[in-house]
């Protein structure tokens, strides 16, 4: 099976000290003002007495989806998903800074980094991984509420947590559901912020017209392979031309 | 086909369609390359944007810091790096820092500065220093240093200088709790949060002020052990908000709520005989002393239900003794602070769970040694501390900050003209900031070393540059959490010193060579250190290695056949030595003020990305925390016509500030809150000056009576709104 990475996260550990937001913007150079993660709040209603233990501290980012809407909002190709990863990656030598994926994702997990004017968003930090570390986020953690990894490999810490809890793991609910691959044990706290993905009628338009773009491109190669082969087979009808020189 | 994939397919087409030529590259890659290793070194040290100094691995690059991580073998700090943590870069390459010495020109906190080499500063700190002692006895000058790896040579430096007067941020923090600990179980405890089964969290937020280990082990107790957390505090704190139970508490009353845990438990005989018998001493007395305390009479103070009381103190008594009322740490609140801490101390030793799982524990061994030194005598000395006789249990070592300055500013009993401070700002810490300033202005000459113009700089006379945590070769220092451990750590540079940045270590040294003390500063960090682990000589190898020693101390169970450093030899429920000083021996309740009409009480307290006054500068934490706010309850908002993000004036008695309203149902109609380190003096904090309200303007500086710890909680304000 391909691998998928994703985040298990157990919301209720989370206690809203901003590491991983702070870890993040270090380790990936977020510009001033702007977040790849986040943390949101929820049930946090001040009623003296007995709780009843909805609060919640709910950590996120990119949710690397199933369907992500997103790549399908991305015109030149910048955005797709890694099969073999199961990660949304940007291609940042692609992006051209159009905007569209912003609105696309339901769960405002992209931005135009100011400094690159390119889409960004969280990437599992690739060069910490290349470092055999965790992503910044998860590695400085204070109560550990995120662990990362691929949810496919049993043997992995986030692997044998998604296991184990198969039946009581969440998932935002966007209004778009885009089957996100960011997993919260039990009650995952503020569910109902998940937005609706708004992907521009022009991408729609292509999207609908790429099985037809595609047959054009196929017909025109053919009709390039017909001409290629009928000047290896049938010869050149002008033979004056090298007979001239 | 993925879209990608059509792209790619039919690529000259698309790149026609959206742009050009410039692209036609891009595209032909056929994917974004998988990232190189990164070619960073990695370096241990620890970190110092609060104290707690959790283990760090700073990644460099080309001698550049470019990330900070947490040591995983760190186990003090559970592996992790919080908010202020990971802003520790954004401290060290902050265009805020001071970069060279700097001598004051204008009027005091005019802000006029000249550059001076570092012989000129050096040469003038001695000499100004010389002078001072000259005129008026060694004792005449005053030291203050921080908690810092390097703090303790300004204590060697005002040893050998001659001074006692040196104090620490601690009689602004927690020494009334220090105290109260010390006088009933003989020592300062850890809490065992990690194995506790109930704990009783009053006037601490540990999720939000993080303390390592405890922190952390606090969240893994009640998350995956099964410990209750209840919380008792006037505001909702995130630490409220994650508890079982919480109630906002009437501010100034836990020790009535103390007091009435201890008469149900005692009362209903919920405490081990045995353990009482054998371990404790003042039984008889406590349960006669708390007889009036009944949790009707708490309810009443409290604003707690008393069945909630008499419930708990059920609850902590079935745990017990796995269960505790936690320390907490800053204990500055009231005027009876050492007495409140002690009613939390009562009642841990009616749960008996001193030195075991789940309770409070004793210091376990490091193995690091002092270095001791002959400091040279004065014949013209003065006889004791300014700040001596004014309470009568200080630590000697700490001393009392605001009886100090109220000292100096009488000159009573003799004067001190000459100040030298290192990485504290007492005018972004100590309340009542007029007090500090007048006190600055009484000094012949003030020397300031630190990494930023802080308040305290800004009103001296010499500022010098000293290097960040990560540029700089520390002592060795040992540290304990919990049952985390009992460590070793030291700090080696992890990239170079940036500006004309030096150690305060060499600044000492410099200032002594000066004074004809050189022989007291004759040795280097290296040397410094290996006498230090002269117990334990693979420490420093080990060190070098995980970037932490441990001690593989026993954890529970110390006392077991030994004696209680108190006078009973005990465990002091009623403590004799209060007594034989005309001191309460047990806890008497006081009811707290309650607020004129139309006032409220000021209280204080922390947030995880701030410390103190010095995070508030940071461009990290800034985008966290980009101002202060007054935390106005709803209620007394609407009586006031206050709407929330209102600018209003907040003013006590010695002083008022403006801020923006942050009108909540998190916190008690009569209670207000801000945070500090806001609204610098120094224009050379350019993301704290004028932004916000400073509370050290705010607060008055009254003290506690036994230890002269400052109280914080004591200060009622008038709330307007201004008309924009």
């Amino acid at each position: 099976m391909a691998q998928q990475l994703a985040m298990v996260i157990d919301a209720a550990k989370c206690i809203d000290c901003k590491g991983c937001v702070a870890a993040c913007k270090v380790a990936n150079n977020v510009p001033e003002g702007q977040f790849r993660n986040w943390i949101k709040h929820a049930g946090l209603r001040a009623v003296p007495g007995i709780s009843d233990r909805t609060a919640r501290f709910q950590p996120g980012a990119c949710m690397h989806c199933e369907i992500p809407t997103c790549v399908a909002a991305c015109p030149t190709g910048a955005t797709y998903k890694d099969h073999d990863t199961g990660e949304v990656v940007i291609d940042q030598a692609l992006c051209i800074g159009c905007g569209n994926c912003i609105p696309a994702c339901p769960y405002q997990a992209r931005y135009r980094n100011e400094i690159t004017r390119k889409a960004d968003k969280c990437n599992y930090c690739p060069e910490r991984r290349a470092a055999g570390l965790q992503p910044a986020c998860v590695d400085t953690c204070p109560t550990k509420a995120r662990v990362f990894g691929d949810i496919n490999d049993p043997t992995s810490a986030a692997g044998a947590l998604f296991l184990k809890n198969k039946e009581r793991l969440t998932r935002v609910a966007a209004k778009t559901n885009t089957l996100p691959n960011m997993y919260y044990l039990g009650d995952p706290g503020p569910g109902d912020w998940g937005g609706e993905a708004v992907v521009p009628a022009s991408m729609v338009a292509m999207k609908e017209s790429a099985p037809f773009i595609k047959g054009m491109v196929a017909l025109s190669g053919l009709g390039v392979l017909a001409m290629l082969g009928r000047q290896l087979f049938a010869g050149s009808d002008h033979k004056e031309d090298s007979d001239a020189r | 086909m993925s879209r990608r994939d059509f792209f790619r397919a039919s690529g000259l087409v698309a790149a026609g369609a959206v742009g050009g030529p410039a692209l036609l590259g891009g595209l032909a890659k056929a994917r974004a390359a998988s990232p190189a290793k990164p070619a960073w070194d990695s370096r241990f040290s620890a970190c110092d944007m609060c104290f707690n100094k959790c283990g760090l691995i700073a990644r460099v690059e080309n001698g550049v810091a470019t990330k900070l991580d947490p040591n995983p073998k760190f186990l003090k700090s559970r592996g992790m790096l919080c908010a202020r943590g990971n802003a520790g870069l954004a401290q060290v390459y902050d265009p805020d820092r001071l970069k060279h010495p700097l001598l004051r020109k204008g009027a005091r906190g005019e802000g006029k500065w000249q550059r001076i080499p570092w012989d000129e500063a050096l040469d003038m700190a001695a000499l100004k220093m010389a002078e001072v002692r000259e005129k008026y006895t060694p004792c005449g000058h005053l030291f203050t240093a921080g908690s810092d790896l390097q703090s303790q040579f300004v204590g060697r430096f005002a040893e050998v200088y001659g001074s006692f007067n040196v104090t620490s941020h601690e009689s602004l923090c927690l020494v009334s709790g220090s105290r109260a600990f010390l006088d009933t179980f003989g020592e300062v405890p850890f809490a065992d949060v990690l194995n506790s089964r109930y704990i009783m969290m009053v006037g601490a937020n540990r999720f939000e002020a993080l303390v390592t280990p405890d922190s952390i082990d606090l969240m893994t107790a009640i998350r995956e052990n099964g410990c209750k957390l209840v919380t008792l505090d006037p505001r909702y704190t995130k630490t409220a908000a994650l508890s079982h139970e919480w109630y906002p508490v009437r501010p100034g009353t836990d020790m009535a709520f103390m007091l009435a845990l201890a008469h149900v438990i005692i009362n209903e005989k919920l405490y081990d005989p045995q353990w009482i018998a054998d371990k404790t001493f003042g039984m008889e007395q406590l349960t006669a002393h708390v007889r009036r305390y009944t949790p009707g009479f708490a309810a009443e103070q409290c604003g707690i239900p008393a069945e909630d009381i008499a419930r708990m103190a059920r609850e902590l008594a079935a745990a017990a003794p796995a269960s505790m009322v936690y320390p907490g740490r800053r204990t500055s609140d009231y005027e009876d602070s050492t007495q409140i801490r002690r009613s939390f101390a009562i009642v841990n030793g009616l749960l008996g769970n001193w030195d075991k799982p789940g309770g409070l524990l004793a210091a376990r061994q490091v193995g690091l040694k002092g270095v001791p030194f002959d400091a040279p005598w004065y014949d013209e000395n003065r006889e004791d501390r300014i700040d001596a006789g004014k309470v009568p249990m200080m630590f000697e070592h700490e001393g009392s900050f605001v009886v100090t300055r109220d000292a100096v500013l009488a000159d009573d009993p003799y004067p001190i003209r000459g100040w030298f401070i290192y990485k504290t700002n007492p005018m972004g810490t100590a309340p009542n900031r007029r007090k500090t300033m007048e006190m600055m202005n009484k000094m012949d000459f003030v020397t300031v070393v630190d990494i930023a113009m802080s308040d305290t700089a800004w009103m001296a006379d010499l500022v010098l540059p000293s290097p960040s945590y990560l540029e700089r070769k520390d002592p060795c220092s040992g540290l304990q959490g919990s049952v985390a451990c009992a460590c070793v750590v030291k700090r080696d540079p992890v990239i170079d010193p940036l500006y004309e940045s030096r150690p305060l270590f060499e600044i000492m040294k410099g200032i002594a060579d000066r004074m004809e003390l050189g022989e007291f500063f004759d040795f280097t960090i290296d040397e410094y250190r290996e006498k230090q682990t002269r117990d334990i000589p693979e420490a420093l190898a080990v060190m070098d290695r995980d970037g932490v020693y441990y001690n593989p101390s026993k954890v529970y169970g110390i006392y077991e056949g030994r004696i209680y450093k108190t006078l009973s030899k005990k465990v002091e429920l009623y403590n004799q030595r209060y007594e034989q000083m005309g001191l309460d021996p047990l806890p008497n309740y006081t009811p707290p003020a309650p607020p004129p009409d139309n006032r409220f009480r000021m209280v204080i307290g922390r947030n995880a990305m701030i410390t103190q006054s010095s995070t508030a500068n940071n461009t990290l934490l800034h985008q966290f925390l980009p101002t202060n706010t007054l935390w106005l309850n709803t209620e007394a908002a609407g009586r006031l016509g206050i709407q929330d993000g209102d600018l209003v004036e907040v003013a006590s008695p010695v002083g008022s500030q403006e801020l923006r309203a942050e009108v909540t149902d998190r916190i008690r109609p009569d209670t207000v809150f801000m945070l500090s380190g806001y609204n610098t003096l120094s224009t050379m904090q350019h993301l704290s000056h004028g932004n916000g309200a400073s509370i050290n303007e705010l607060l008055d500086d009254d003290f506690d009576a036994i230890t002269g710890n400052a109280s914080m909680h004591t200060t009622f304000v008038s709330v307007t709104r201004k008309v924009a």
